[in-house]
C-alpha cells in the first residue's frame, strides 16, 4: 500500500492506482474530460492537471501512477489557473456557442467543467474556422464544430467495440476525427453500436432521435435489460412523458458494461409498426373492435369444449421475447391442462436443440466475462459480426490484447479479416470438422473426417496446436448447423470442450429461448386444419412461415402488440403490451436470471400477456401457479440457472 | 450617498436581455430605489450622461462601426462596464455569421433571402455603419463583469444590479452561472 496526501487528506492506495483514482477514493474531485471509467486513461485533455510536491511541472492525474508518500494539491492557484487555461484553449479551438447546442444546460461535460471553474467568459475568442457536419449516418450526427478531440469515441470504438472505425488524422489544430480513411460515417465500417454517441462529452456526436428531446433532468431513466437477443445486456431506457427518447447501455451492467449493438440501441427507436389498441373479433368476415369481456368470452367459449378432451384440438405457440412468467402460465394452460401436444415457442427449439442435459454435467459453461479472460477463442455455428453482436465486440476487442481468435464459418464474415486464423469449412461439415479436431487432439486418425470439411491438414494442425498451447481456451458456439445432425454437432462440441478442458459459451436465439427450452417449449410447430391456433406473439414480428402454418387453422387467436399479416387473418386479436410496457424475468444465454422493468405505460385498452393468461385460466377454471423459478430449476433440459 | 447612476445600451443582440431585465417584474421598483437609471434603449434618454455614470451595461455583440462607437462611448462614460448576455460576452448567435465571409453574409441577407421579392441590393449609403465581424465586447473595450446567459435570468440580472448598487462585486457561480 502507498501512503498519499491529497489536499491534506491522507489515504492508502494499492500500488498502480492513478492519482485521479486515488483522489476519487479520498473524496477529492478532480475535473476530467477525456477520462472515462470504461476506458483506459489517456491524458489527452490536460484538465486533470495537479500539483505534485517535488515535481517540476503540473502532472495529469489520470495517467500518473501514485507513488509512496506523494503529496498532491488539486486546488492551488497554479492548478486552477491551468484548468481555466486548458478550457480557454478548448473553447477557442472550434464553435462552442452554447445557446444552439443540444447538450447545453447540464448535459455537456465541457460546459459543466467551465461552470465548475466559474468561468464567465472566454479569455480567448474562437478563430472562426469552419468545420463540417457529417450527417451521413442513419442514426447519429457528427458535428466537428463541437468536437474537443478528447478521443473518447475513438477509444470506445477500439477498446470497447474492437471496431477501429474512428480515428484521428493530422496534427495540432488541424487534428480531425475521421471514420476509416476519411470517408463519411454513413459509408464507413461503422457497425452502428452507438457507444461513441453515448460516451461523447460534448454535442459533437448526437443521436438523431433523442436530440433536443430533453435534458437528463427532464427525462426518466429505467434501469432494465434488453430483450433483443439471449445476452441480456443491461440498458437504461430514457423516457419522457411516457414516450421513448433513447436507449443507453448501462455502464454498471455486469454482462455488457455499457456496450450495446444496433439491435439494442437503435432498432427499437425505428419501430414503425402500427400498435393494436383495442381487442378485435372477426364478425361477418371482418375484424371489428370489441370489449375485453366480449373478446375473452369468445375465446373461452371456443376453448372450453376442448378442455380435457385430449384430442389435441389446440396448437399453441408463444414468443421467446416474453418473460418467463408468461411462458410458464402458457405452458401450464395449454400443455398441462389442455393436454395439447403442440405447445411450443416461436423458435421451436432451433437454438437449444442438442443442448439437452449437457449443461448440468459439466462446469465449463461460461458467462460473457470469459471472453476477456481467454487467450484463445474459437467460434463455430455463429457469426458474431451479425448475431449477439455485443459478444462479437468483446471477441474483437480481445484480439488487440493478444487473444487468438479462430472463427470457423461456412461463409466469409467481417470477423475473418481481423484474425489470421479464420477457417472456412464446407457447409454441413461441422460435425466432421469438430470430430476431426477432437481426434487430432486425442492423437487419433482424423484425415478421413477432415477431408469432408474441405479444411487442409495444415490448417487443422495449426488450430490443434493453438488449442494445445492455450492456457485458457474458449469455444463460442451457436446453432447455425445443418438441421439433420445439429444435436450431434452440439454434443461433439461439448465433448471437444470436455476432453480438452476448454470453456464454452453457447448463444441461444432470443431473450428467453433458454427459458422456453427449460419449460419444454421447443418442439416444431405444426397446425392441423381443424385446430384452434393460439398465438401469443407479444411484440414479435411473425415470420412468413408462421403465417403459412396458421393460415388454415379453424380458428386463430392472437396476442399481439402490433398489426401484422397474422393479426389480419386472426379471428380474435388481443392487444398486448410490448417489451417496454411489461415486466418479468428472462434467463440469459449463460443462465443468469434477470428482471426486466416497466419503462412505459401501455395505452388504456392494452393488457399484458400474463394478465390475459391469468384471466383465461380463471374463466376456464384452470388451476395455475406462479412458481416459474421452481419449474425452471427442476427442468432437466439444460445448464445451470443462477437465480437473481 | 446619492444613488449610483446606471446606463444601458444594446448592440448586435435581440433585445432579449433587456426583456429579461423587465422580466424581474415588481422587483424593478426595488432596483429603481437603489439606482438612478439614466439612459437605456427602453427609456427616453438614449446615451449615457456626458458627465459619466457609475455602471454601464451593454447587451449584444459588436458587428459594425456604429456598435464600436456605442461600446467605446459607454466605456468612456462609465466606471464599471457589464457585458450582459451571451452576445456581449461571447458574440452569441449573431457570431454564427463569422463562419462565413462578410460578402457571403451580406449577399445572403440582402439578395438571396426567400423574402427578398425584387432583385435586392446590398446597401452602400455612406451614412450607414460599416459591417464588421461580430465581436464580443471585451474584444473591443475592456469589460469589468461578464454576465453570460441567453438571456441571463431575471434573477441573475436582479442579483447583479442589486450587488453593484450596494457597492459589491457580484460573484457569478452555481445557479447564477449559465451560458445558454
Amino acid at each position: 500500500m502507498y501512503h498519499l496526501i491529497i489536499d491534506d487528506k491522507e489515504i492508502e492506495v494499492q500500488k498502480g492506482t492513478t492519482v485521479l483514482n486515488a483522489a476519487r477514493l479520498a473524496g477529492v474531485e478532480i475535473p476530467t474530460l477525456c477520462d472515462h471509467p470504461a476506458l483506459e486513461p489517456y491524458g489527452g485533455c490536460r484538465l486533470c492537471l495537479v500539483e505534485i510536491e517535488g515535481a517540476r511541472t503540473l502532472q495529469p492525474a489520470c495517467t500518473l501512477p501514485a507513488s509512496n508518500n506523494m503529496v498532491i494539491h488539486t486546488q492551488t492557484k497554479k492548478v486552477t489557473d491551468a484548468r481555466k487555461f486548458v478550457l480557454s484553449m478548448l473553447f477557442s479551438e472550434r464553435n462552442h456557442f452554447c445557446p444552439y447546442c443540444q447538450v447545453s444546460g447540464g448535459d455537456c461535460e465541457l460546459q459543466n467543467a467551465a461552470y465548475d471553474e466559474e468561468m464567465t467568459h472566454w479569455p480567448l475568442q474562437p478563430n472562426w474556422n469552419h468545420f463540417e457536419v457529417d450527417a451521413s449516418h442513419p442514426y447519429f450526427i457528427l458535428d466537428h464544430n463541437r468536437c474537443i478531440l478528447c478521443r473518447r469515441c475513438v477509444r470506445a470504438c477500439a477498446e470497447l467495440v474492437g471496431n477501429y472505425t474512428l480515428g484521428m488524422e493530422e496534427r495540432g489544430s488541424k487534428t480531425m476525427l475521421t471514420a476509416d480513411l476519411g470517408v463519411p460515417l454513413g459509408s464507413s465500417s461503422c457497425v452502428s453500436c452507438g457507444v461513441c454517441v453515448q460516451i461523447c462529452p460534448t454535442g459533437a456526436l448526437i443521436d438523431r432521435w433523442s436530440a433536443y428531446r430533453g435534458h437528463e433532468t427532464d427525462v426518466q431513466k429505467t434501469d432494465t435489460i434488453c430483450v433483443g437477443c439471449s445476452l441480456g445486456c443491461g440498458i437504461d431506457v430514457i423516457t419522457r412523458n411516457n414516450s421513448l427518447v433513447r436507449i443507453d447501455g448501462d455502464w454498471d451492467a455486469e454482462i455488457n458494461g455499457g456496450v450495446l449493438c444496433e439491435v439494442g440501441r437503435f432498432l427499437p427507436m425505428n419501430d414503425s409498426r402500427q400498435k393494436l389498441v383495442t381487442p378485435l373479433i372477426r364478425r361477418d368476415g371482418s375484424l371489428k373492435a370489441a370489449t375485453w369481456d366480449e373478446a375473452m368470452t369468445a375465446i373461452t367459449d371456443k376453448l372450453h369444449p376442448l378442455l380435457n378432451n385430449n384430442r389435441g384440438g389446440i396448437a399453441a405457440i408463444i414468443s421467446t421475447r416474453l418473460p418467463i412468467e408468461s411462458l410458464h402460465l402458457f405452458k401450464q394452460i395449454f400443455a398441462d391442462n389442455f393436454g395439447s401436444k403442440m405447445v411450443t415457442s416461436t423458435e421451436e427449439g432451433y437454438y437449444t436443440v442438442g443442448f439437452d442435459g449437457a449443461g448440468k454435467q459439466i462446469e465449463q459453461q461460461n458467462g460473457l466475462n470469459a471472453i476477456g479472460e481467454s487467450d484463445l477463442i474459437m467460434t463455430i455455428g455463429v457469426d458474431l459480426s451479425n448475431d449477439h453482436q455485443v459478444a462479437g465486440f468483446f471477441v474483437k476487442r480481445s484480439i488487440e490484447k493478444g487473444t487468438r481468435v479462430i472463427p470457423i464459418h461456412t461463409e466469409k464474415t467481417s470477423m475473418d479479416s481481423l484474425t489470421p486464423y479464420d477457417t472456412l469449412i464446407q457447409k454441413g461439415s461441422e460435425l466432421n470438422f469438430v470430430q476431426a479436431l477432437n481426434a487430432k487432439l486425442n492423437g487419433e486418425p482424423y484425415e478421413e473426417k477432415l477431408s469432408k470439411s474441405n479444411v487442409p491438414v495444415s490448417k487443422l494442425e495449426e488450430i490443434a496446436n493453438l488449442l494445445k498451447q492455450a492456457e485458457n481456451a474458449l469455444i463460442i458456439f451457436g446453432s447455425e448447423f445443418s438441421a439433420k445432425n445439429k444435436p450431434e454437432v452440439v454434443q461433439a462440441i461439448i465433448q471437444l470442450a470436455k476432453n480438452n478442458k476448454i470453456n464454452f459459451i453457447n448463444f441461444k436465439g432470443k431473450a428467453n429461448s433458454y427459458a422456453a427450452a427449460n419449460l419444454g417449449l421447443d418442439s416444431k410447430f405444426v397446425v392441423n386444419n381443424d385446430q384452434v391456433a393460439y398465438l401469443t406473439l407479444g411484440d414479435e414480428e411473425p415470420s412468413q412461415l408462421l403465417l403459412q402454418r396458421v393460415e388454415n387453422a379453424a380458428f386463430t387467436i392472437v396476442h399481439a402488440s402490433y398489426h401484422s399479416a397474422v393479426t389480419a387473418m386472426a379471428d380474435v386479436v388481443l392487444p398486448v403490451t410490448n417489451w417496454l410496457e411489461q415486466d418479468g424475468h428472462y434467463i440469459s444465454a449463460d443462465g443468469i436470471v434477470q428482471k426486466a422493468l416497466v419503462a412505459l405505460q401501455p395505452s388504456v385498452d392494452v393488457r399484458s400477456n400474463q394478465d390475459i393468461l391469468e384471466d383465461l385460466a380463471t374463466r376456464l377454471q384452470i388451476e395455475i401457479d406462479n412458481q416459474w423459478l421452481q419449474s425452471i430449476l427442476q427442468s432437466t433440459a439444460s445448464a445451470e440457472v443462477q437465480p437473481a | 450617498m446619492s444613488k449610483p447612476k446606471v446606463a444601458t445600451d444594446w448592440m448586435a443582440g435581440c433585445a432579449g436581455c433587456h426583456m429579461s431585465l423587465l422580466d424581474m417584474d415588481e422587483r424593478i421598483l426595488q432596483v429603481l430605489d437603489l439606482v438612478d437609471l439614466r439612459s437605456s434603449p427602453i427609456t427616453d434618454l438614449k446615451e449615457p450622461d456626458i458627465n459619466g455614470v457609475d455602471v454601464g451595461i451593454l447587451e449584444g455583440g459588436i458587428n459594425n462601426t456604429a456598435n464600436e462607437h456605442q461600446a467605446k462611448l459607454m466605456r468612456s462614460r462609465c466606471k464599471y462596464l457589464v457585458a450582459l448576455g451571451d452576445c456581449a460576452v461571447f458574440g452569441g448567435v449573431p457570431a454564427m455569421r463569422n463562419f462565413f465571409t462578410l460578402e457571403e453574409t451580406l449577399r445572403r441577407a440582402y439578395i438571396e433571402t426567400e423574402s427578398t421579392d425584387s432583385e435586392g441590393f446590398i446597401p452602400t449609403d455612406p451614412e450607414l455603419a460599416v459591417p464588421t465581424n461580430v465581436r464580443a465586447v471585451h474584444e473591443v473595450v475592456p469589460v469589468d463583469l461578464h454576465v453570460p446567459g441567453c438571456p441571463p435570468d431575471a434573477d441573475v440580472i436582479f442579483y447583479v444590479l442589486a450587488e453593484l448598487a450596494q457597492g459589491r462585486i457580484p460573484d457569478l457561480k452555481g445557479d447564477k452561472l449559465h451560458w445558454h
